[in-house]
């Protein structure tokens, strides 16, 4: 049994995060909310999406799972006003998941969820530095870096914060010192990263005041966020590249 | 114009002019060697074959090709590329040449109610064996000859009055009830097909002169070719993105007609990458060589690729080889075409030319760039002029994935 209400914009940036990464994905219902594990299908890179019940204002679930095609919720909330309320229901038996929203009521047919792919199995890294800044001045200096090339280097110097992007001619550097940052847990570190995944990451994360990075030395980053007032938590985890030469 | 234009456009016409020059020299040079009658008819086995035309769509001119006074044992090997693999280009070209096609003007969406020419052209397009088939012409047949990147070269034609079949084609069972299943899509008729080892030949010509799917139209040769590859290929890419990673770095070589394949499989996701090298005095490429690129990740292929139908064909011959090992890689594949390529015999050369490669015994190796500089051994262009070029290959060499740190 799936039943629940939550503002039209939260559920469109909770699907956002998910779709920067994958098509279709496994809800995980619970009484304590939805969670969702999911990894690219190059499997690179990955994200733990967890909504806890304060988010909706109303949610009661068994455990459950969906099969969601994200593409279509997407275009079903597209016709959404912002402050829309969308009331969901899952219907067992048809295996439709009932959406009523701004007086349109849709049924949507869900996936199998056997057959979307399994969730992953989540690395347990110790990442020694920890860099909390607002996700505008993260997703700049996305949007510098890829006018230069397709990777990204992100680390820490002594006590702060830079950015690096080097391609066939030209290169930018950001550097961010301690009180540019809202925090940080210095310790020297170096990873390269894809900007295609990264840039991708970065859409959802920029709209958080306050988006956490853990980095190690060509280790994966990971990158948290929390939407709906710290009931929604974003988790993801990204594979670096290796430095050419 | 630059010189690179013609190798993209292989005939298409994207230089404005009426014909293409490089076409119409071989047109010039080659007499066909068909026998005639005086009277305007002709009688052959067709192999069988049908041809449709993309001039003028959706008006386009089809009918089925005949090669006069060839019977049934000889006519079988003028539509089976497996068979030309053994010749050489002069004998492709003057054995294709016997084919003669008999032409109506038709609109493809005729291909619903066929008249009863178009009706006989698809009964005889069922057929997997040569049918006995004779023509009357309007006029006296045209000397003239086809070629072009995607269709095998073809005889001279003719506008038909009317044609017969003079016996009982011998149609495979999937194809009867594929051919009369209105209900399923084309795009599952041509995998389904295609998995029950019918010739890709096969499927093109039911393809093209409108037998599969709801909404049936004939689709001109040249397009339908392509169209079965792809759709084709798209499917095994459904099923392989499931299946294991192949254990070990290897490397396949081999190729035909002046088209050398040089192919390596990299334990990863499913991609494709293919590098195409026309050398100097390729077909196409005139006195300076060309290098082309494309590839897709496992998200697939958006659009056309700039490679044209060669890409979809090359990128066939791999699948097919993952499909049967029960694998999945990442496919680096370089397309060397060299100066012995010297007429253009359609796109059949390439899957061929792909197959004849993977199905060598591999060489396998520790890393990339050992495997990288086995292959440059035997590629004749330097390898500083393609390594730049891939794209693939730099995110499988430096990219990590995730569960490499579990």
């Amino acid at each position: 049994m799936f039943k629940a209400t939550i503002d039209a914009y939260l559920l469109k940036d909770s699907i956002e995060t998910l779709s920067v990464l994958v098509d279709e994905a496994r809800f995980r219902i619970s009484p304590e909310g939805i969670a969702v594990r999911a990894v690219d299908p190059a499997n690179v890179a990955m994200v733990s999406f967890d909504l806890a019940t304060d988010a909706f204002e109303d949610f009661s679930g068994d455990d459950c799972e969906l099969g969601l095609d994200l593409s279509r919720v997407t275009d079903i909330l597209a016709v959404a006003d912002r402050d829309d309320k969308v009331h969901m229901e899952l219907d067992e038996d048809a295996k439709k998941l009932m959406i009523q929203i701004g007086g349109f009521s849709y049924t949507l047919s869900l996936l199998d969820p056997s057959t979307i792919r399994a969730e992953p199995r989540i690395p347990q890294l110790e990442l020694p530095a920890e860099i909390v800044l607002n996700g505008k001045d993260l997703q700049k200096a996305v949007k510098a870096a890829e006018k230069i090339s397709d990777h990204m280097l992100l680390g820490v110097e002594g006590e702060n914060f830079f950015m690096e992007a080097e391609g066939d001619t030209d290169r930018v550097k950001l550097t961010m010192s301690r009180d540019q940052l809202i925090d940080i847990k210095a310790n020297d570190t170096r990873s390269l990263f894809s900007l295609d995944y990264l840039s991708d990451i970065i859409k959802p994360a920029s709209k958080s005041n306050e988006v956490t990075l853990h980095l190690g030395k060509d280790f994966p980053i990971k990158i948290n966020f929390s939407i709906a007032n710290g009931a929604g938590t974003i988790g993801y985890l990204l594979a670096p590249r290796i430095e050419s030469d | 114009m630059s010189k690179s234009l013609c190798i993209k456009c292989k005939g298409k016409g994207l230089c404005g002019r009426p014909l293409c020059p490089i076409l119409e020299k071989f047109r010039s040079t080659e007499n066909t060697t068909a026998a005639i009658s005086t009277d305007g008819s002709i009688f052959g086995a067709s192999p069988p074959a049908v041809f449709v035309g993309r001039y003028g769509y959706p008006q386009v001119t089809a009918g089925p090709m005949i090669p006069p006074q060839v019977d049934a044992k000889d006519a079988m090997m003028l539509e089976d590329p497996k068979q030309w693999l053994s010749m050489d280009i002069q004998d492709v070209i003057s054995a294709r040449c016997q084919l003669v096609r008999a032409n109506t003007t038709i609109n493809v969406k005729d291909a619903m109610k066929p008249d009863r020419l178009l009706e006989r052209s698809q009964e005889l397009a069922l057929s997997r064996s040569p049918v006995d088939t004779e023509a009357w012409f309007t006029k006296p047949l045209q000397q003239k000859l086809k070629f072009d990147s995607v269709l095998t070269p073809m005889g001279p034609s003719g506008a038909v009055k009317d044609f017969d079949i003079a016996e009982n084609p011998k149609v495979p069972k999937k194809v009867d009830y594929l051919a009369y299943d209105t209900d399923a899509l084309a795009k599952d008729v041509v995998c389904e097909l295609f998995r029950s080892d019918i010739p890709t030949e096969h499927i093109t010509r039911l393809l093209s002169i409108g037998l599969l799917g709801q909404q049936r139209k004939l689709v001109p040769t040249r397009w339908a070719i392509t169209a079965t590859d792809d759709m084709a290929g798209k499917d095994i890419i459904d099923h392989v993105r499931d299946m294991p990673l192949v254990s070990e770095i290897s490397v396949f070589s081999g190729g035909c007609f002046g088209n050398y394949f040089e192919i390596m499989l990299v334990p990863r996701v499913f991609s494709f990458e293919l590098l195409e090298i026309w050398m100097k005095r390729s077909v196409w490429s005139g006195g300076s060589s060309w290098i082309g690129q494309d590839m897709e990740d496992i998200n697939g292929k958006k659009g056309y690729s700039n490679l044209a139908g060669g890409y979809y064909a090359a990128r066939i011959a791999a699948l097919e080889y993952l499909e049967d090992a029960g694998r999945q890689a990442s496919v680096f594949m370089i397309r060397e075409i060299t100066p012995e390529y010297w007429a253009p015999l359609g796109v059949w050369v390439v899957r061929e030319a792909a197959r004849n490669a993977m199905s060598s015994i591999p060489r396998t190796f520790e890393t990339i760039e050992e495997a990288l500089d086995d292959m440059a051994t035997r590629v004749r262009t330097p390898a500083q002029e393609w390594k730049a070029k891939t794209k693939m290959l730099s995110d499988v060499r430096f990219q990590r994935t995730l569960d490499s740190f579990l």
